[in-house]
């Protein structure tokens, strides 16, 4: 029998029992719908998150000594890149600025008769930071009592500071250092990606003459400062090859780092875009697991659909032999029962898309994060929803298709 | 007005008293030659077993032949093997043993889905409860066989109102079952019958769900189809249904206990002089 006529009986039949066809398609609504509000918030959140790493910083590479599993951004990561190093680095073809990050551990910061407590401050040199994230005044000098502030940092002082204050900065030892502030910048300048998730208030100063951390120089001859971590700043364009000639540089026993680093920890060389591929890693199989719990509640619809049509075919055994008696094969029954399974299957899907979306669209606002759809998801949702049908529905259609017709004329 | 000469108005007669007398009206009656072109129905010592707790032989040995354009009752109390002969002839069913030949095909020899397609085009059912299907239209109805021979739509329907306004119906055409009497349910369900133009027409106690007045207008329905040329086959257990065959076939215990032929007066179709039976086995 053709598609039309199936489709027009099957639509019958539905609406006989209308009640009952609504709620088996509500099943599906929530299973579908779930699964899509789940992908919708996963989506956008991903999206978020990325779009917040994603700065002008694409040429950026990131380096630190960190456990060998970690991959590269857990924690602040073991001093072991040295002026030796450094040298060799801003040699290698294709880099632009190498940029150190140490600390000085530190009590408190005074200005005025204000004084804050805090427990470091950032070590760098004056190359740190790109022009255009000063908001105020000049980078520092290598060598000189000067001090870097980023904005929230600057707020942390009454009538916020600006170029041209004076700081004092007690050690932990307790020595107190007296710094001029020569310039500040924005939220975001000179730091690690991470960081701009909160807009921490940070302080830098430069490493000579306040940093302290100092190694014997395997390669050099001294003792030289080591530092943390270190952000090489590329060519644009040239990020992925530069990239893989500064990981060589560390790949030998060439480098100080490659000798200082401890047993079980390892330099990793990562840029923005692996940095990125990591979190969007990280979010998918999070959205995926809490989907996957989603599909649970469609599994349960599917269910739905597998028992009523189930009931359907009891109670229809006697249009069963009805049909067949007048020359109904029995692929043209199975057919009429498919498609009656197909269509609360596509139809729960229908309605759930659009409901799922609404849905991922209150988790958004909740979440204030803007709204990403994921049409690739709606799309599966309902072809999804079909195959649920097809799949619920099979069993029973397999038991109408073999319904004897003389058992089932017979049937009151 | 019917005459039947033996034993009229009573049920079954004694087999082996009958002895067949005429050879008119319908030519041909049980055990003809297999293969003969005009024989629409060629059951040949058929037996159907049921295995239950039990082993019942709802037919045995049943050999019986329905010649094209002839009109055959079949009566017999519940359980003589009525039903079981329907559904063999219909292609609901197949034979334990023997064959059953219907337009020349051997039922048991085609598959599942080649016998539901001889169901559609070769047969049509006429039941008892009358069979509609509840959700659809009186022309739906009609025009369901012709779905499953895949019929466009506007032929089905065309063909489905042709036929509801030949058995009176055609100010019903998108009337529900339910919102029809008894009477119009059984003309539909005769409409849909006649949809594929079928071979043969097999009606099972059309007249028991309907009171008696409506009953002998069904009756004059196939009386009409009859004198049309469609070849029948009815099965009743009430004598004046049966009458208005021309040919009674008794069946007992899953055998044939006797045929005899039916002689109408007063109608211009058959003129032999009385009519009797007879018999195949003893």
């Amino acid at each position: 029998m053709d598609a039309a006529e199936t489709l027009r009986i099957s639509v019958r039949s539905l609406r006989a029992h209308r009640l009952r066809a609504a709620l088996t398609v509500i099943g599906i609504v929530i299973g579908i719908a779930a699964v899509v509000t789940f992908a919708t918030f996963g989506a956008s959140l991903k999206a978020d998150v990325v779009s917040e790493i994603e700065g002008s910083s694409a040429n950026e590479i990131y380096l630190v000594a960190s456990e060998a599993d970690e991959g590269g951004f857990g924690g602040a990561g073991q001093p072991v890149f040295t002026e030796y190093d450094l040298g060799q680095l801003r040699d290698i073809e294709g880099v632009q600025r190498v940029v150190p990050r140490g600390i000085v551990p530190v009590s408190a910061i005074g200005h005025g008769d204000q004084t804050i407590a805090r427990s470091q401050v950032t070590a760098t040199n004056a190359t740190a930071f790109a022009t255009a994230t000063f908001e105020e005044g000049r980078s520092f000098r290598n060598g000189e009592r000067e001090a870097v502030v980023n904005r929230p940092a600057a707020r942390l002082f009454d009538g916020n500071l600006s170029a041209g204050d004076r700081l004092t900065v007690t050690r932990a030892s307790g020595d107190r250092e007296n710094v001029t502030v020569v310039g500040i910048v924005n939220g975001t300048g000179g730091q690690l990606p991470f960081s701009s998730f909160s807009d921490q208030p940070r302080v830098f100063l430069p490493a000579d003459p306040f940093y302290q951390s100092v190694v014997e120089s395997p390669n050099a001859v001294g003792n030289q400062f080591v530092y943390p971590q270190v952000t090489v700043v590329t060519d644009p364009g040239d990020t992925t090859a530069t990239k893989e000639r500064v990981r060589g540089y560390f790949a030998g026993d060439r480098s100080d780092a490659a000798l200082l680093v401890p047993d079980g920890y390892a330099v990793s060389a990562q840029t923005n875009d692996d940095l990125v591929d990591r979190i969007e890693r990280i979010v998918t199989r999070l959205t995926r697991f809490v989907t996957g719990i989603a599909v649970i509640a469609l599994v349960v619809g599917a269910v739905g659909i597998a028992n009523i049509m189930l009931v359907s075919v009891t109670e229809r055994t006697r249009e069963i032999g009805i049909m067949k008696a007048v020359g109904a094969r029995s692929r043209d029954v199975m057919q009429l029962f498919l498609a009656e399974a197909v269509l609360l299957g596509a139809l729960g899907a229908v309605l759930g898309v659009p409901l799922g979306v609404a849905g991922g669209w209150v988790a958004t606002r909740y979440a204030e994060i803007p709204l990403t759809l994921a049409p690739g998801w709606a799309a599966l949702a309902v072809v999804v929803g079909v195959l649920v049908g097809v799949v619920a529905g099979l069993y029973p259609a397999w038991r109408a298709a073999r319904v004897d017709p003389i058992d089932a004329l017979r049937y009151e | 007005m019917i005459n039947l000469s033996a034993t009229p108005g009573t049920g079954v007669t004694d087999a082996t008293e009958r002895t067949e007398a005429g050879t008119d009206p319908p030519p041909g009656a049980a055990g003809r030659d297999p293969g003969d072109a005009d024989t629409v129905v060629e059951l040949a010592a058929v037996t159907r077993t049921y295995e239950g707790g039990a082993t019942v032989d709802a037919l045995s040995d049943v050999s019986l032949s329905l010649p094209e354009g002839s009109y055959t009752a079949v009566m017999g109390p519940s359980g003589s093997g009525k039903s079981t002969l329907l559904n063999l002839v219909g292609g609901l069913d197949t034979p334990t043993a023997g064959t059953v030949r219907l337009d020349g095909q051997d039922l048991a020899a085609l598959s599942e889905a080649e016998r539901a397609r001889v169901r559609g085009r070769t047969v049509g059912f006429v039941f008892q409860t009358f069979n509609l299907m509840p959700r659809l239209t009186a022309v739906e109805n009609v025009a369901l066989p012709l779905v499953f021979q895949e019929w466009p739509r506007a032929d089905r329907r065309e063909r489905a109102e042709e036929l509801l306004a030949d058995v009176g119906l055609g100010d019903r055409l998108d009337h529900q079952p339910t919102e029809l009497s008894g009477g119009q349910r059984q003309r539909v369900a005769i409409a849909r019958a006649l949809a594929a133009d079928p071979a043969l027409l097999l009606a099972d106690e059309p007249t028991g769900n309907v009171d008696t007045e409506t009953g002998e207008r069904i009756m004059d329905l196939f009386e009409e189809l009859h004198e049309a040329g469609n070849t029948i086959l009815l099965v009743t257990h009430e004598r004046h249904i049966a009458e208005h065959a021309d040919r009674i076939v008794h069946f007992r215990d899953g055998e044939i206990e006797g045929v005899e032929t039916v002689v109408e007066t007063g109608d211009g179709d058959s003129e032999g002089s009385g009519a009797g039976t007879e018999t195949e086995d003893a």
